[in-house]
């Protein structure tokens, strides 16, 4: 195989691999130790190393804690709200904490003589950057059957950090009334609830449903990931699931910024897999994002909340380096969601895959996304993942591909109908059907595709009694969905034979037919 | 089983399952929607105009036969008023495109179009063959691909066509976003989802089957029995590209919509304004006259590198600067012809026969 790890090429046509590091093995920092890593064909010493991660974490984090840019160089730090961590357990989430903490909350002010803060413990030198901080940990395990419950360990690594809070949610939280009553401050929202096929999946239409009573949290959960087409819409709403718990949940505590642990790594796998979800529209966001709930017609805007992720210059090797030469403890994030194969998985294979060969191209990645922004103002928020909205999405999917010969786009076009297919064609106009609520319209490309978009392969007979609807997260419904004017439209070499036909042969259904 | 009847028309049996929306069709459904959906890009982006003169780049392989056909069709079936035109480039690659200009000359007559076949001796007097044999394999695709897109908008100069349609597909262009976004390439990042582009001297090139996927365009010429060359070429081997495309592949198998997905996201983003602020404007060459973002455009760079015998040091920007500091290019080394918009250059007519 060849350098690039491409079979098919052959080695004359290939770039030389690059030395692993320059002349030197002596840290290019200070000069003076051997160096103990290579970074991106640079070699750090174990004391070097360590500061230029923390500075790569507050030169990201650092311009947007205040709320407004000043004029001064060097601006006191000051945020306007609380601070909110996210925590998965993972490597980068773990550093997360551990540089946090040290950087802004060990109380490490300078001392006077008598061992008291210098200028008195009201000295603005002396305040904090944000009053107080929580831990916001998602456990996922109510997803599957199985699934070990790790809130416990986490609590346990949270706790050995005195100045944070932890604020332990579940991932069926999404689906619990009482929870959404706390943060949102709602007395009640309706669950929204969508038809199913016969196949047990969304319809195309996303036509709402009347609501079926009883279920769990847990249950309704289930419910909703079953309905789902496909593993990377699993995945993806599993994600988004845990985003928007937390989102709500710093908002709910006056949270004014929200940090991750994302990874130089983990946001190239980010960029790349929302891209290749659809996501291009909201590439802004996945690297930093200022969110508030959209607020109901006539009440007061909420505050902004800042979602930064400071790690985003720093890679998982470099992570991983400094967790192990700073003893954090990493418990690593759960396997059994990890193993779901789909788009994320498959973009973490091959982003993990180039960086270990081509690590300048995991940064080219994150530096390209970060030069992009959305083309057009947006429609509004999606009602799913609350992030903002392209408007004509539908016009759009229904201009690049023909799904039904009802469109009233079409009209011109039956005329050319080959004529053994127009038996059955109703080229009528349609009757007035009554208008049916639909989410089409309110939900993102991303969002959309998630709910709809199928597998080449076929898919499972639900099991018999299976509910012929779905409910969908609570905060589906926030802005009150009946009230909102939400109605949709209502409208329901010589290349050889055998060569040919092996690339078509999966879309084929019956071989025979196509000797016709 | 029952036969599954076709979920378009209802009544004939499906016999395939559209890669694109996972229907279940008839053969002749497919047909229609293939053809008006590309009916459908051509017309809402304006694409043409009645007695527009348009070149269809022609290979020979699956993506331009299938082109040509459906071009061909569509033209008469609204009646676009196009004079169409088969534009094809013989790179010089033995065994290859001798083979697939084969297949072209066929459509030439099947189609009843008339037919120019412009070659890269002709007009930068080396092949591919003599390239490779000078720089190896290495980097041979930045040579053949500059090449080429010059000498279609010479070819096309040639024919005096106001517009290049080309047989590039949505597989194709979603692989290009993701290559762009990898190796940060932004000005290309920008343009690579328009369905056409221009520049100033240039003639108007489209991608009328920029929605259409790869799976499709086989599918149609399988069942439509037509004549084509595969056009996998002995010189490519495009690492960087292959990865681009196994990944690709790898999602188009997770979920089908993929490969539209990701052209829907390269249309919803686009380069910030503070970025496209600080590219380089565009000027013409000073030696050939055809568009460049330098004094010398790529064409002229690479065959003078290749006329100094310094080919495989003039890939890169530094590159080129250090084949600068050995002083100017002697007088006496071959030169692209002046880009002129309406040269004369003959053209091969289909027999009557």
């Amino acid at each position: 195989m060849s350098s690039c790890g491409n079979p098919a090429a052959e080695e004359q046509a290939l770039m030389p691999r690059r030395l692993k590091f320059g002349n030197s093995k002596d840290c290019v920092r200070c000069r003076l130790k051997p160096g103990n890593i290579v970074i991106r064909h640079a070699v750090y010493c174990k004391e070097c190393f360590t500061p230029i991660v923390d500075m790569k974490f507050r030169k990201v984090l650092e311009p947007s804690v205040n709320a407004r840019v000043g004029t001064s160089k060097r601006p006191k730090l000051k945020a306007s709200g609380n601070l909110c961590l996210g925590f998965s357990g993972g490597l980068g989430s773990s550093i997360l904490l551990d540089i946090v903490h040290n950087t802004y909350f060990s109380g490490r002010t300078p001392l006077d003589d008598s061992g008291k803060p210098r200028g008195g413990t009201n000295h603005p030198r002396n305040a904090s950057v944000w009053p107080s901080c929580i831990v916001c940990y998602v456990e996922a395990c109510g997803a599957f059957a199985g699934m070990q419950d790790r809130t416990e360990d986490i609590r346990s690594v949270v706790e050995r950090y005195p100045s944070f809070d932890f604020v332990p949610l579940r991932i069926e939280d999404a689906f619990d009334g009482s929870w959404w009553t706390k943060v949102s401050g709602l007395k009640s929202t309706p669950q929204v609830w969508l038809e199913l096929s016969k196949e047990g999946l969304l319809t195309d239409d996303l036509h709402v449903a009347s609501q079926v009573t009883g279920l769990t949290p847990v249950e309704a959960m289930r419910s909703y990931l079953s309905s789902l087409p496909t593993q990377t819409a699993i995945s993806s709403a599993l994600q988004n699931l845990a985003r928007v718990l937390i989102l709500h949940t710093a908002h709910s505590r006056g949270s004014s910024h929200l940090l991750f642990g994302t990874s130089l790594t983990s946001l190239s796998i980010s960029l790349l897999s929302s891209i290749s979800q659809g996501g291009g529209y909201t590439i802004r966001e996945e690297l930093q994002e200022e969110w508030a709930p959209v607020a109901a017609s006539g009440s007061k805007p909420s505050n902004v909340l800042r979602v930064i992720r400071p790690l985003r210059d720093v890679t998982a090797k470099e992570c991983a380096v400094y967790a192990w030469w700073n003893n954090i403890s990493v418990i690593g994030r759960d396997k059994q969601r990890r193993a779901i194969i789909g788009i994320v998985a498959l973009t973490k294979n091959f982003v993990v895959g180039l960086e270990k060969d081509y690590p300048s191209t995991v940064s080219t990645i994150a530096r390209t996304c970060e030069k992009l922004e959305p083309k057009d103002a947006p429609s509004g928020q999606c009602r799913l993942c609350k992030r903002p909205m392209q408007s004509a999405i539908q016009e759009w999917k229904g201009r690049i591909s023909i799904r039904s010969y009802s469109d009233d786009k079409l009209a011109a076009d039956l005329a050319h109908i080959p004529s053994p297919c127009r038996g059955n064609l109703d080229t009528s106009i349609p009757s007035q059907v009554p208008p049916i609520l639909a989410l089409t319209d309110f939900l993102c490309y991303s969002c959309h595709t998630t709910l709809t978009s199928r597998s080449s392969r076929g898919v499972k007979q639900p099991a018999p009694g299976v509910s012929s609807a779905t409910p969908l997260p609570i905060w589906v419904a926030d802005r009150g969905l009946y009230e909102d004017g939400l109605m949709g439209d209502g409208a329901r070499r010589k290349i050889p034979e055998e060569e040919m036909l092996d690339t078509v042969a999966e879309f084929l259904i019956d071989n025979q037919d196509c000797e016709e | 089983m029952a036969p599954t009847s076709c979920s378009l028309c209802r009544d004939a049996k499906a016999i395939l399952k559209r890669p694109k929306t996972g229907q279940q069709i008839c053969k002749n459904c497919f047909f229609f929607v293939f053809e008006t959906e590309v009916h459908h890009t051509i017309t809402e982006s304006e694409l043409f105009k009645p007695g527009d003169r348009v070149a269809i780049g022609a290979s020979g392989g699956k993506d331009s036969t299938v082109l040509a056909y459906v071009m061909k069709t569509l033209n008469e079936r609204y009646n676009y008023g196009l004079d169409l035109f088969l534009l094809s480039i013989d790179e010089g690659i033995t065994g290859y495109r001798d083979d697939s200009l084969e297949t072209v000359k066929r459509n030439q007559q099947q189609y009843d179009m008339p037919l120019k076949i412009l070659s890269y001796d002709e007009l930068y007097g080396w092949t591919m063959d003599a390239i490779v044999e000078q720089i190896g394999k290495k980097n041979n695709c930045t040579f053949c691909g500059v090449f080429r897109r010059q000498a279609l908008d010479r070819g096309a100069a040639s024919l005096k066509v106001d517009h290049i349609v080309t047989g590039h597909n949505a597989d194709d262009i979603a692989e290009t976003v993701l290559m762009n976004i990898m190796r940060g390439d932004i000005a290309r990042l920008g343009r690579c989802t328009s369905i056409c582009t221009q520049g100033e001297d240039t003639i108007k090139r489209s991608k009328p089957f920029k929605y259409a996927y790869e799976k499709e365009i086989v599918m149609y010429a399988y069942f439509k029995k037509l004549d084509y060359f595969s056009t996998e070429c002995i010189y490519s081997p495009d690492a960087y590209r292959g990865h681009a495309r196994t990944f690709l592949k790898d999602l188009e198998a997770a979920r089908p919509s993929a490969i539209i997905d990701i052209i829907h996201s390269g249309e919803a983003f686009e380069v910030k304004e503070e970025i496209k602020a600080a590219q380089k404007a565009q000027q013409t060459c000073k030696r050939c006259g055809y568009m460049s973002s330098n004094d010398l455009c790529k064409a002229c760079t690479l065959l003078e590198g290749l006329e100094r015998g310094m080919a495989s040091s003039v890939i890169t920007d530094r590159a080129r600067k250090n084949m600068d500091a050995m002083g100017p290019a002697p007088d006496n080394i071959r030169t692209i012809p002046l880009f002129r918009s309406t040269p004369t250059i003959a053209v091969e007519l289909p027999s009557q026969s």
